[in-house]
């Protein structure tokens, strides 16, 4: 890039800045709509195709393209780690899972990688999940479990509250793009899981998070480091009790949340579920409020831009 | 020719390392995986005398001794795998020079040669009075031990270093850092490693020392190996160089080259490859020389002092030893914590019929099952017993009674395992979050496979409270194993309660005491034996005792009221 172009960038980049102000001060452009490209800050797609709908949730954010460039190491984090079939809703619909990677995969991705910290037998989660299975021909995309410590390296957490220091998977944390793929599920400890929660499958030493901290601000804590960039909320149906493992209610909602505000997307998702047997406001569950009001996120919905689409 | 006995060596050695390796969950194949364990003389012997039951089994060892008629003991030199052991330990740890007799020709090695009939003769009196020496002695007990407790989870060991040490290369091949081994742990391991260094290193004074002058299956092969069909003789063209003398590994062979003690030969066939002569044949015998006549050199004093010891480690046994221990009686004195796996012979059977030769621990799907030190009395060294906080009995495995080769695990079809009451857990409210401080915790009765644990309120109490239901409960261990207590856990699995039926069936039994084992989820075809299709179990995965479930139970934590 020559000097003359940068400058000129500059000038072009300082006269949009100064009119959305301006227009902004008049009150004619919202300053959360605007932005150079317009994208709203979340969508909610409906519909009873699992890969379409997921597709068409991330196209109405501006695109996978917004996220993963041609080349991109991409690290995928579903929930696999139940050895549970897809229907239980302990784990992410295979086939949600499996159009994010094309997805990826399409924009040019070098590596996809999809990853979780199994809890039941590794075999069987990979087996029973049918996520490896589904996403074994997208291309560059390998499926594995991560419980070896190797595969985990020590990252500082300088807003920590818990903790200043964890380990994380070295991938998740050299990854160009990292994509959370979260089923909506209940949750025995933290009340719901869902994007911000499962970034546990990330980590190498979850027990700690129950024992020796208090839960809900190491989850945030956690993600103030393993931020992903785009979170695709599963809700083609959600687990609304007994999570995280299950058994329990299996409530349909066909719908899939796309955000790159995970405080946003998971308070959507408790938003537009019912759990145990309930209603249940956002700001109920601890972490995410937490999350919150540490400016990680958005819980304030009724003030976003949502894109609302059914197919 | 001693390429001829290697290559059978390594024949039947990778026969053994197979079956061992196929000694796994799941049974998938029909292979008989005690095969070598079973062929074993000393084996055969000592169960037999010592739990007085004859087993159909034992025809195998029967076979192997009655080859001593035919091929004296060419079982020693070209099938054992303990034999197989040694010659690979020895010639890692000396040169070449230093591996030969210190005193060469028979002779010079009467005295210590008959050193394993005593210790035959220790063996068979210490049956007769009830205990099994079989784990000390039995050659391939203590190679299966050796192989499948040691050189196993050692090799996956090494596999896992390799993989750590390769980290550098993971930036260029990514998918590298996913290959992950889970290695397996394997207590008191350092003393089967070193029993077998120890009697490889013997060695310096003469190989295969522990074949030559200790082993009793050698001993039992030898006493049927006067003359066998196949034997050394040596014809005219000797000169009596004494070459063979020097060299022969097993120094059977006298001062007088003509003559050889056949007992002692395992037709390796070195001989005959050394002489310059070719006077040595094993075929077509005709010797110029008449060969001395063969004698077993045991004196009367030394026998009688053999078969005073042996049953004076039986009577040792038998009256305390290391600890008072009163098995057979109404009420027997046994650790609380020594659980034994399912389908276990009642424990002075199990004692009688265990040989350690490991293979059950091997097997075993979770690595439960660990060799004990001595919880079970000096008797009871290296015999199984489950460690739950290591891992839990899966549900669906019965693996270490169907590869068990002398029954001291019974056989049992999965059924039956499952009622199979091997204790009953018990909750240390001292350390229990629940119970003392206060916290909201489900683990134990989330993860029992038989819902045997429920929460009831209990006053003073937020939380409902962990209870066992010792008629439901198996023992299993998955309980005690995933307790999120540090250290020891709050949920503990003792033997209280333990089924262990010499014959009949456990559904009955179980059913005669009012046991009710309900696993009500169904299992998957081929995946892990702890993988079930949980369906239709009531939330929380827990027992809820109607119209007793706390308030709090309705809404987990992290959520706040409005």
């Amino acid at each position: 890039m020559s000097h003359d172009e940068s400058r000129r960038k500059f000038l072009k980049n300082s006269l949009v800045v100064s009119a959305a102000m301006a227009g902004a001060s008049f009150g004619l452009i919202d300053p959360l709509e605007a932005g150079a490209e317009d994208y709203p800050d979340m969508s909610i797609c409906n519909g009873k195709d699992a890969a379409l709908i997921t597709r068409q949730a991330v196209e109405a954010l501006g695109g996978i393209k917004r996220f993963v460039r041609p080349g991109a190491k991409v690290v995928i984090k579903p929930n696999m780690s139940f050895a549970r079939s897809p229907e239980t809703a302990a784990n992410t619909n295979p086939l949600v899972v499996r159009e994010v990677a094309r997805m990826c995969a399409e924009a040019g991705a070098s590596r996809i990688s999809i990853v979780d910290n199994v809890l039941n037998n590794p075999a069987d989660c990979m087996k029973l999940s049918k996520i490896p299975e589904y996403c074994k021909d997208v291309p560059n995309t390998h499926t594995n479990y991560i419980k070896n410590e190797r595969l985990f390296r020590e990252v500082s957490v300088e807003r920590g509250t818990q903790f200043k220091k964890m380990r994380a998977l070295s991938d998740a944390l050299d990854a160009d793009t990292l994509i959370a793929v979260p089923v909506g599920k209940s949750h025995g400890s933290a009340g719901v899981s869902m994007s911000m929660k499962g970034m546990m499958g990330l980590i190498y030493d979850r027990t700690s998070f129950h024992n020796r901290y208090d839960l809900h601000e190491s989850i945030v804590d956690m993600v103030t480091v393993l931020k992903p960039h785009l979170v695709v909320i599963d809700g083609t149906r959600i687990l609304s009790t007994g999570g995280p493992g299950g058994p329990g209610e299996v409530i349909p909602l066909d719908l899939v949340i796309a955000s790159a505000d995970m405080v946003a997307a998971d308070a959507q998702m408790v938003a537009l579920g019912k759990w145990y047997g309930k209603k249940l406001e956002p700001k109920q569950i601890k972490h995410i409020r937490m999350a919150a009001e540490r400016g990680l996120g958005r819980i304030d919905l009724d003030k976003l831009n949502i894109k609302k689409i059914s197919v | 020719m001693k390429r001829f006995q290697r290559l059978i060596q390594l024949l039947s050695f990778g026969i053994f390392s197979l079956l061992l390796v196929w000694a796994a969950y799941p049974e998938t194949r029909e292979a008989p995986v005690d095969a070598f364990l079973r062929i074993d003389p000393i084996i055969a012997l000592t169960t037999l005398i010592a739990s007085r039951e004859f087993q159909t089994g034992f025809i195998w060892a029967a076979i192997v001794l009655i080859s001593g008629l035919f091929i004296g003991r060419a079982f020693c030199g070209y099938v054992c795998p303990m034999g197989t052991t040694i010659d690979l330990f020895q010639s890692l740890i000396y040169p070449k020079s230093k591996l030969r007799a210190t005193r060469a020709g028979y002779e010079a090695n009467r005295g210590r040669r008959s050193l394993k009939y005593y210790v035959l003769a220790v063996v068979v009196c210490a049956a007769i009075g009830g205990v099994s020496l079989a784990f000390l002695v039995a050659p391939i007990s203590l190679a299966t031990r050796f192989w499948g407790l040691v050189i196993y989870p050692v090799t996956l060991w090494i596999a896992d270093l390799g993989l750590d040490l390769a980290t550098p290369l993971h930036q260029y091949v990514p998918d590298l850092a996913y290959i992950q081994i889970s290695r397996r742990v394997f207590a008191t391991n350092m003393f089967i490693a070193g029993f077998i260094v120890f009697i490889s290193a013997l060695a310096i004074k003469g190989p295969r020392f522990w074949c030559s002058y200790l082993c009793p299956a050698g001993a039992m092969i030898a006493l049927f190996s006067k003359k066998p069909l196949v034997y050394r003789s040596v014809n005219s063209s000797c000169t009596e160089c004494g070459k063979c003398v020097r060299n022969c590994p097993m120094v059977a062979i006298r001062e007088n080259p003509h003559s050889t003690a056949h007992r002692e030969c395992l037709l390796c066939l070195r001989c005959k490859e050394l002489c310059p002569e070719n006077a040595i044949s094993f075929y077509s015998h005709n010797e110029t020389l008449k060969p001395e006549p063969a004698t077993l050199d045991l004196t009367r004093r030394a026998m009688l002092l053999s078969a005073v010891s042996g049953l004076g480690v039986a009577s040792l046994v038998g009256t305390g030893w290391n600890e008072p221990r009163l098995l057979g009686q109404e009420r027997a004195v046994t650790p609380a914590d020594l659980i034994r796996p399912p389908g276990a012979m009642p424990e002075p059977e199990f004692l009688k019929l265990c040989v350690r030769c490991g293979l059950c621990m091997k097997a075993c799907a979770t690595n439960t099952l660990q060799p004990i030190w001595f919880k079970a009395g000096v008797e009871g060294l290296f015999s199984p017993s489950l460690v739950p906080r290591l891992a839990a009995c899966a549900v669906n495995c019965a693996v270490c009674g169907s590869v068990c080769p002398t029954g001291a695990i019974r056989k049992l079809p999965i059924e039956e395992k499952i009622q199979a009451k091997i204790g009953t857990a018990w909750i240390d409210r001292q350390n229990c979050l629940v119970w003392n401080r206060d916290k909201k915790c489900l683990v134990c009765g989330e993860v029992c496979p038989y819902h045997a644990i429920s929460f009831q309120p209990a006053s003073g109490r937020r939380n409902g409270v962990p209870v066992v239901h010792p008629n439901r409960c198996c023992g299993c261990g998955w309980c005690e194993n995933k307790c999120p207590v540090e250290g020891a856990g709050a949920i503990k699995v003792s033997v209280v309660g333990e089924l262990r039926l010499a014959s009949g069936s456990y559904i009955e039994k179980a059913k005669e005491y009012g046991l009710e084992f309900k696993i009500a989820d169904k299992k998957f075809d081929k995946l892990a034996p702890d993988t079930f299709e949980s369906s239709g179990i009531d939330e929380g995965g827990g027992i809820q005792e109607k119209n007793s479930s706390p308030k709090q139970e309705q809404l987990p934590a992290g959520i706040l009221d409005e």
